[in-house]
């Protein structure tokens, strides 16, 4: 019995409580807040592998039983959610954004009950309560009608989810009688052989509460909204956290495929593996395809995330060794570099005052500490290495292929492909081209901002020359879940299936080439510098032209020609979909409302059928 | 007197002259031919450029409006040094068959520094494939510096540029507003 | 020491990069002035180009032009290093060939910074352009290179290579016809040649992203572009054509696979970008298509 994953649990709940009063006052909220989370982090430090609490909660005679047990899963997903909470409260505290700071420590409690838990009583709550905090927390964004729009659209959702998750709990209480998840999941191996189907509805009803939570399709419609609207401080941990609730859940679950033994085979993987695997891989082109046409920056990379995470989805899917390692490796990178990406972009948004890319340009200049961070951030997204992102990719492909697999390979291949598109459309739109001369006076970040950027820049350096420290505790974890795990040989290899990569060495061979090319550049022929007005015109003198900084960005439709080539996919609307069916049960529910506000001869008629069919049933049974 | 070095560099940029496709007035129909398989001017390395930052050699073909001469300078102006100038038929030299016109200036020379003129109405391409010859010639002598005698005298080119300018009216601005820019 | 290997290895093979790079180049403006019926330059006149343009004077619009020029070279030549090239082979460990192309993507992303920030949309435009024709030529080569992966059982190309010793009829290009052919039709778009050079299109974008370059940074943009003629043949023969014993036959058949993009780019003219890419996924797809159901079934 160990208290450390009591208190856990427990402090962000008195943080909460000492927040809520003071939320009036922001400077104190968000010290309060950033407090709290360092105090968590020094709990999450003292926490290993293997403790475990439990608690028997009386209820009108009925005993309830609450369990937790730190798995290295646990470990590893709370290590990187508290630590990146504590950065982004870190910069939160320079942020002017209306963030409430005990909404986000009652999420952060969730987040540490989610991972330690070992009960699905306990699961269910936790995850209520950070569904709850954060739909609230989606309401304070810039633009009040949307934020609810969105926060209405994100609870709906979740609402679904949980009825899913509910009748899944429950079902599974029936059949075991008993709520702790290792019973269950093993309860559920050892019938997979004999009744796959049965298995398979009852973990789809889970499935589908987690695939709401980490954005895959088809339930990825809430994701652009509810990021894009809510507060800029919030969306990194929207993006960088909360979406790997869902990987979570789903790694939970997945073990079971071990057991899938006589079960029929696509390609060498368990049927059910195989078409998770294609949802995986049409998330992540859905997600690329639509970033193309976005204007708002938060979409973009609203989009981008949700793609990034059917990246994770169809390596988990097919759960080998290297599938496993990849999909919580890219798990971890992508929290990372889209951490960094949209703390980078609260900064721009908060010095411009806008977050439509075609109203921003020029910026480099005016926020050099962004410029960078978000230049390694967008290097490391699509998989450069020696940036962060390279290794979680590489191992990705290396798995489906290992499997068999080209055509889902392709399939990602054009996603990364298309990554590398929206990101430069982001990367030119907000900070290079023609600078607006309302920028004029825009300053960087203070100070707090820029030691997060520069940390979270070398973050994304060290992790992509030294993978090894995080791919290690992955062994472990994969180890744990009963597959032989990858042999990781030092701390700057990524090791795959067919070869390994050798991290450092592409950083010293970037580095000497990088020497050379400035020794040329500098021995050549002077270089004079000349402003954004000294352009090349067509010999038209700007100024009789009525050409302006804005009139000359390209910004607008970036990728026209594309849309004619995406066009026939654009006739099928997943959001079309959600809407007809609101307006379905509007309308049934009007219908049935009509019985309820007619006259007094309705009532009678019902009542009348009723004990008509109630005699029967009486007689009948 | 140049030194080894400058030499060398002469000799290289001598025969890798890179033309502005810039086509100022009807001389310009020469150039096609010129740079096609007839008369080929690609051997001696010269190719066309799209833009003024890419370009070495500014061929001014043929007459010139002031309009188009304000654009003109402009486009000079933002070509990189060293940069050379050809006056390409006799409407840069004398005002050829325009002479007498309100519109064409006179004389390239009094508004931008020229290397080399070439004669006729209009120049064949054998003329001009000599010209190119003869200005390789004299940038390997060290004698094709009009990039520097432009700013060496940049205010007498500038007052005589500001007294043609004062005549344009400009489109779609109010007249007080009108600058230039260097 | 590595270190002192890989200062020796970017010193030599950024040097022999280059000037078969540049080479190329001037043969190929031969070549295509012999197809046209005129002399043409000599062959040696990219390198003249080349000392001309360091040699001229310049502007820059800060220093992420600066750094995003000097990037599209470096990081190319960084990649070289890790290519097998006949019997130089600096890293055999680490020659997989998926980081070697991310790694490419470095110097395109380097490049597209730095004339993006000259603030001329031409520049822009052009680097739009490249991208949506990079997603185009991506797809069937991607298609093409997982074939072979799956075929050689190996991602690393010193092992692709090892695999193909043993004569001519051991050559990928003979045992994956399909793929060969795909491939070599996403080579014309990933060396800008007509009929996918929609980027730079002289006529319509003022050079695209060659707007604002001059001097020495125009100088970077032609290094680059010999470079990654040297870069993208290199993967070609690697996966393809067996690889070599020895630098110059690697070199004479890179001039082979340069050679036939050559001639299609003399005589065809230039797709719209949609064209481009809608082709791109008919024919070289159902190409690589066909090679990957070979392979896998």
């Amino acid at each position: 019995m160990n208290y450390n994953v009591i208190w856990l649990v427990f402090t962000p709940l008195i943080g909460s409580a000492i927040a809520a009063i003071l939320y009036k006052v922001k400077f104190l909220d968000r010290i309060v807040t950033f407090s709290t989370f360092v105090i968590t982090l020094f709990l999450v430090f003292s926490t290993h592998v293997g403790q475990s609490y439990s608690l028997n909660l009386n209820f009108m005679n009925k005993v309830l039983p609450l369990s937790w047990n730190v798995t290295h899963l646990s470990i590893f997903m709370l290590y990187i959610s508290v630590i990146f909470g504590t950065i982004l409260t870190f910069y939160s505290l320079i942020d002017k954004s209306k963030m409430k700071g005990f909404l986000l420590l009652l999420i952060l409690a969730a987040n540490n009950w989610i991972f330690t838990t070992n009960d699905m009583i306990g699961f269910f709550f936790a995850w209520e309560l950070m569904g709850w905090a954060s739909v609230v927390s989606v309401l304070g964004g810039r633009d009040e009608k949307a934020s609810r729009h969105a926060a209405l659209y994100y609870a709906l959702m979740s609402i679904a989810g949980s009825y899913s998750m509910f009748f899944g709990i429950f079902t599974l209480w029936r059949l075991t009688g008993s709520f702790a998840i290792s019973t269950n999941v093993a309860y559920l191996s050892s019938i997979v052989g004999v009744h796959p189907w049965w298995v398979i509805g009852i973990v789809s009803l889970f499935f589908v509460t987690f695939m709401i939570k980490a954005g895959i399709f088809p339930f990825h419609t809430w994701v652009p909204m509810a990021y894009a609207w809510a507060p800029d401080t919030f969306t990194p941990f929207l993006s960088a956290v909360m979406s790997k609730y869902g990987i979570y859940g789903m790694l939970l679950f997945l073990p079971i495929s071990l057991m899938e033994k006589g079960v029929p085979t696509a390609f060498g993987l368990p049927w059910v593996n195989y078409i998770f695997m294609w949802i995986g891989v049409i998330t992540a082109v859905v997600g690329t395809v639509l970033a193309f046409f976005q204007d708002d920056v938060k979409k973009l990379f609203a989009y981008s995330s949700f793609s990034n995470l059917g990246y994770i989805v169809a390596a988990i899917a097919l759960f080998t060794p290297v599938g496993v390692t990849a999909g919580i490796y890219h798990a971890f990178n992508h929290l990372l570099f889209k951490g960094a990406l949209f703390i980078t972009l609260a900064a721009v948004i908060s010095r411009t005052g806008t977050s439509k890319m075609s109203e921003m340009g020029g910026l480099w200049r005016k926020m050099p500490v962004t410029f960078f961070t978000f230049f390694v951030g967008i290097a490391s997204a699509a998989g450069i290495p020696p940036f962060n992102g390279f290794g979680s990719k590489w191992l990705v492909y290396q798995a489906m292929i290992k499997q068999h697999l080209p055509f889902a390979t392709v399939m990602l291949f054009l996603a990364s492909t298309g990554a590398f598109m929206y990101l430069f459309k982001a990367f030119h739109s907000v900070f290079l081209g023609q600078r607006s001369h309302r920028y004029d006076n825009v300053k960087e970040v203070p100070v707090i901002g820029q030691i997060v950027e520069y940390f979270l820049m070398f973050a994304m350096i060290f992790f992509g020359l030294q993978p090894g420290y995080i791919l290690r505790p992955i062994g472990a974890i994969v180890s744990s879940m009963g597959l032989k795990p990858l042999h990781v040989m030092s701390n700057g290899y990524v090791t795959g299936m067919f070869s390994n990569v050798y991290m450092p060495i592409i950083g010293w061979s970037l580095a000497v080439s990088f020497t050379f090319g400035f020794i040329l550049f500098f021995i050549s022929a002077k270089h004079k510098y000349v402003s954004q007005e000294d352009n090349y015109t067509a010999g038209q003198l700007p100024e009789e032209w009525n050409l302006t900084p804005e009139t000359y960005q390209f910004s607008w439709k970036f990728y026209e020609p594309v849309e004619s080539v995406f066009a026939p996919f654009f006739k099928v609307k997943v959001d079309g979909f959600f809407r007809g069916l609101a307006d379905w049960t509007v309308a049934t529910s009007s219908a049935i409302k009509e019985i309820f506000v007619s006259n007094a001869q309705m009532y009678a008629f019902f009542a009348v059928v009723g004990l008509i069919i109630f005699v029967i049933a009486g007689w009948a049974a | 007197m140049m030194s080894e070095w400058e030499s060398l560099t002469n000799f290289f940029r001598g025969r890798s002259f890179w033309m502005l496709h810039y086509c100022t007035g009807c001389g310009a129909m020469e150039l096609p031919p010129t740079m096609t398989s007839r008369w080929d001017m690609e051997r001696f390395g010269i190719i066309p450029m799209a833009t003024p930052r890419q370009a070495d050699i500014l061929l001014v073909t043929g007459y010139l409006s002031l309009k188009s001469l304000k654009r003109l300078i402009y486009t000079y102006e933002q070509m990189h040094a060293p940069k050379w100038v050809l006056g390409f038929g006799s409407c840069t030299i004398n005002g050829g068959v325009y002479w007498d016109s309100y519109n064409v200036i006179e004389k390239l020379d009094k508004y931008l520094p020229v290397d080399l003129y070439i004669a006729g109405c209009m120049p064949r391409p054998e003329a001009i494939l000599d010209a190119f010859k003869r200005l390789r010639e004299l940038v390997e002598k060290g004698e094709a510096k009009g990039y520097e005698k432009y700013v060496k005298n940049y205010d007498w080119y500038k007052a005589n540029q500001d007294r043609l300018f004062k005549r344009i009216k400009p489109v779609l601005q109010k007249p007080e507003e009108v600058t230039r820019s260097a | 020491m590595i270190f002192l290997k890989l200062l020796e290895g970017i010193v030599g093979i950024g040097a022999l990069s280059i000037a078969v790079g540049l080479l190329f180049m001037g043969i190929g403006r031969k070549i295509t002035a012999r197809i046209h019926r005129r002399y043409g330059p000599p062959v040696l006149q990219n390198f003249i180009d080349i000392f001309k343009l360091f040699s001229k004077s310049s502007i820059s619009h800060g220093f992420a032009f600066d750094l995003g020029l000097v990037a599209g070279v470096s990081a190319l030549i960084a990649a070289v290093v890790f290519l097998p090239m006949g019997q130089i082979n600096l890293f055999p460990h680490n020659s997989s060939l998926i980081m070697i192309l991310y790694l490419m993507t470095m110097a395109y992303l380097g490049m597209a910074m730095g004339v993006s920030s000259s603030g001329n949309p031409n520049a822009t435009i052009g680097i739009a352009r490249a991208l949506t024709m990079m997603m185009g030529y991506e797809v069937p080569f991607a298609a093409v290179i997982f074939s072979v992966y799956i075929f050689a059982k190996t991602g690393s190309l010193t092992n692709i290579v090892a695999a193909q010793g043993g004569g001519f009829l051991n050559w990928n290009m003979v045992r994956l016809p399909f793929g060969f052919l795909a491939a070599e039709i996403a080579l014309q778009g990933m060396l800008g040649e007509k009929p996918f050079d929609m980027a730079i299109a002289p006529a319509e974008i003022a050079s695209g992203p060659m707007v604002e370059l001059g001097g020495k940074y125009l100088g970077f943009g032609m290094l680059q572009h010999a470079v990654g003629i040297y870069l993208e043949t290199g993967i070609m023969v690697d996966l393809f054509l067996g690889g070599a014993s020895n630098i110059w036959i690697f070199v004479v058949k890179q001039f082979e696979l340069f050679f036939i993009a050559l001639l299609i780019n003399a005589i065809l003219p230039r797709f719209k970008i949609e064209d481009g890419v809608k082709f791109m996924w008919k024919v070289p797809l159902l190409l690589g298509v066909i090679q990957a159901l070979i392979v896998v079934l």
